[in-house]
């Protein structure tokens, strides 16, 4: 039987929102304060959905101790307490906005996916990736 | 599984004194509206339902113990959302317009499980 089973990690991390191929003052009018020279802060949360089968035994889809391990290695301490722009490689050329910041956990995820489960269970089914409570940028499939 | 496995696998959750949870859970139902009432179902009736079949079973009770499905079952979050849905699904298909779409339930802020059946 298939469950989804969601797992919720948390870091923090600096930014500042600034396409070098835009003007100054185009700049500010897309990204608004998040443009601010000096960069901000979010609380980020990280939940990383997968699909499992139930082992009959344990009761579990995956075993937690390799998510977390895994989630830790890829999708938290990558970013927790960095300046994302300044010392996170993929931010070197992508802004750093919440829809490249989880394409990146995503493709570091899938990356790593295949030593962490090797027998293809449980699948990676979705990220959410939370800049703020109210903003949220999911990726699936 | 021996006391060690089971304390390598489980942790803390092993514990022989047990622990306990404020679960959440969460039901949705899929349906076309009925043109009339513009419901699928109607809430008063999917409230005694989740009553009657899922809180008056499961609330404040020792599901090792007192919940027949985990005599034999290990109660972890995904083997409840997998017992709540074989608990209401019958009924809520019965009502006509609605079919149980999911089951999800939260164990704590941080890890949840969703089930939605084998169809």
């Amino acid at each position: 039987m298939t469950v989804y089973l969601s797992r919720r990690y948390g870091f923090t991390a600096a930014h500042r929102l600034h396409a070098p191929a835009l003007s100054d003052a185009e700049n500010r009018a897309i990204y608004g304060k998040c443009n601010n020279p000096f960069g901000h802060g979010h609380d980020y949360q990280v939940e990383i959905t997968v699909a499992g089968e139930v082992d009959p035994v344990t009761g579990r889809a995956v075993s937690l101790d390799a998510l977390d391990a895994l989630a830790h290695r890829e999708a938290v301490e990558p970013f927790r307490y960095r300046n994302l722009n300044e010392e996170v490689a993929a931010f070197r050329q992508a802004v750093p906005t919440t829809e490249n910041l989880a394409l990146e956990v995503d493709r570091r995820l899938r990356n790593a996916w295949q030593d962490a489960f090797p027998g293809g269970n449980p699948r990676l089914e979705k990220i959410r990736i939370w800049e703020t409570p109210r903003n949220i940028c999911e990726i699936s499939g | 599984m021996s006391e060690e496995e089971n304390r390598r696998i489980y942790g803390a959750a092993a514990n022989p004194q047990s622990h306990g949870h404020n679960y959440v859970v969460e039901v949705a139902i899929e349906g076309e509206p009925d043109p009339v009432t513009g419901m699928i179902l109607d809430l008063k009736r999917l409230k005694d339902l989740l009553e009657e079949r899922v809180l008056s079973v499961y609330d404040h009770r020792l599901l090792n113990r007192e919940v027949a499905a985990f005599e034999n079952k290990v109660p972890t979050v995904e083997n409840i959302a997998i017992d709540i849905w074989s608990r209401l699904a019958k009924d809520i298909d019965a009502t006509g317009r609605a079919r149980l779409f999911s089951v999800r339930v939260q164990e704590t802020d941080d890890l949840a499980v969703e089930y939605r059946g084998e169809r």
